[in-house]
C-alpha cells in the first residue's frame, strides 16, 4: 500500500494506543503545554495526551493555541 | 447585574448581551487601577485574591477579565482566516463573549486548581476553549453538515486512479464497506462528519444537542470497530488493546 494512502487511513482511523478523553485532555492540557515548555518528558509524564491530541483535531487546536500563548507570556 | 456584581454574588450567568456596566463607566476599572495588586504568575496570591472580601475581591476580577480578553484575542487572531466575514465589533464582542463565559467557569472550578500548573496558564484554557467554540460555531453558521458517507471521494471512489495501487483501492473498498455494515447509524453519521468531512466536533455538537466529549466517544468507538474490520481482512490497522477499550 502507497505510504499516501496508509497515512491517510491511520489518520481516519484515529490513534493506535490508549488515549485519554476529551474532558481528561482538558483537564490536563495546562500541565502538559508547561512540562513541554520546560522541556520535560510530557508524554511520559501525562500518557495518553499525545495520542488524544493526534486524534481530537479541536483538542488539538486548543493544545496548540495554548502553548503558543503561554510560550509568548513566559 | 453587572458581570462583576454577578460573580461575585455567585448569581446566575449574566445575559449574554448585557454588557458589564462596572466595566463600561469605568468605575471598578478605576477602583482596579488605584489598588493594583498585579498579581502576574503568583498563583497563590490569584486564590488568595479571588477568595477575598470584594475589596480585594474586585480588583483581581477586572485582572483576571482583562487576562481572559488577551487569551480571546489570542484565539480569534489565531481564526482570522475562517472569521473573515466578521466586523471588527463582532470579533470584540465574540472576544468578551468568551471572556465573560470563561470568568464564569473558572470562578465555579476555582477549588479544583491544583496547582500543577501557573494559575494563569490554567484560567488561559478556559477562555481558549471557549473563544475556540464559539469561533468554530459562528465560522459554521448556516452551513449544511453533509452526513453521506458516499459524498466522501476517498471512499466513494475506489476505482483506479493515477496514484492509487490496487492494494489501495482494495482497502478503501474495505474501509467504505465497514463504514457501512460494521458501524450503528449514530456512529456512521459521527465519523462520516468529522473523521471524512472535517466538521469541527463542537459545531457538530450543538447541531446533535451533545458535548464534545460524547461525540468523541462515539467516534473512538467506531474509529475501534473499522481497525478491527481492517484487521479481520488482513490489512493491519489493528485494534487497541480490548481490555483498556483504547483508553488511558
Amino acid at each position: 500500500m502507497s505510504s499516501d494512502h496508509r497515512d491517510q487511513i491511520a489518520r481516519l482511523l484515529g490513534p493506535d494506543r490508549p488515549e485519554v478523553t476529551c474532558e481528561e485532555c482538558f483537564e490536563l492540557l495546562d500541565q502538559y503545554v508547561e512540562l513541554e515548555l520546560a522541556g520535560a518528558d510530557a508524554d511520559a509524564r501525562l500518557p495518553g495526551m499525545r495520542e488524544h491530541l493526534a486524534g481530537c483535531p479541536a483538542c488539538d487546536d486548543d493544545h496548540a493555541s495554548l502553548r503558543d500563548l503561554v510560550a509568548e507570556t513566559m | 447585574m453587572s458581570l462583576l456584581a454577578s460573580v461575585a454574588s455567585h448569581g446566575d450567568r449574566p445575559g449574554r448581551r448585557a454588557p458589564p456596566s462596572a466595566y463600561a463607566r469605568g468605575k471598578v476599572r478605576h477602583a482596579a487601577a488605584s489598588r493594583r495588586q498585579d498579581l502576574g504568575d503568583d498563583s497563590q496570591a490569584w486564590l488568595r485574591a479571588l477568595r477575598a472580601s470584594p475589596a480585594v475581591r474586585d480588583p483581581a476580577l477586572v485582572e483576571l477579565h482583562a487576562l481572559l480578553m488577551r487569551g480571546a484575542r489570542h484565539e480569534l487572531a489565531r481564526r482570522r482566516a475562517s472569521l473573515a466575514g466578521l466586523s471588527r465589533d463582532e470579533i470584540g464582542d465574540l472576544a468578551t463573549q468568551a471572556a465573560d463565559d470563561a470568568l464564569i467557569a473558572i470562578l465555579a472550578k476555582l477549588d479544583t486548581f491544583r496547582g500543577a500548573s501557573r494559575f494563569t496558564t490554567w484560567a488561559y484554557k478556559f477562555v481558549l476553549l471557549e473563544a475556540g467554540v464559539k469561533a468554530r460555531r459562528r465560522a459554521w453558521q448556516g452551513r449544511e453538515i453533509v452526513l453521506d458517507a458516499d459524498a466522501w471521494p476517498l471512499l466513494a471512489d475506489a476505482s483506479p486512479g493515477a496514484h492509487q495501487t490496487v492494494e489501495d483501492q482494495e482497502v478503501l473498498r474495505a474501509l467504505r464497506d465497514a463504514v457501512r455494515e460494521r458501524l450503528t447509524p449514530h456512529q456512521r453519521d459521527v465519523f462520516v462528519a468529522l473523521a471524512l468531512n472535517g466538521v469541527p466536533v463542537d459545531v457538530l455538537a450543538e447541531r446533535l444537542a451533545t458535548t464534545r466529549g460524547a461525540l468523541y466517544k462515539t467516534l473512538h468507538d467506531a474509529r475501534r470497530k473499522l481497525r478491527a474490520a481492517l484487521a479481520d481482512a488482513g490489512y493491519g490497522f489493528g485494534p487497541h488493546d480490548d481490555e483498556t477499550g483504547g483508553w488511558t
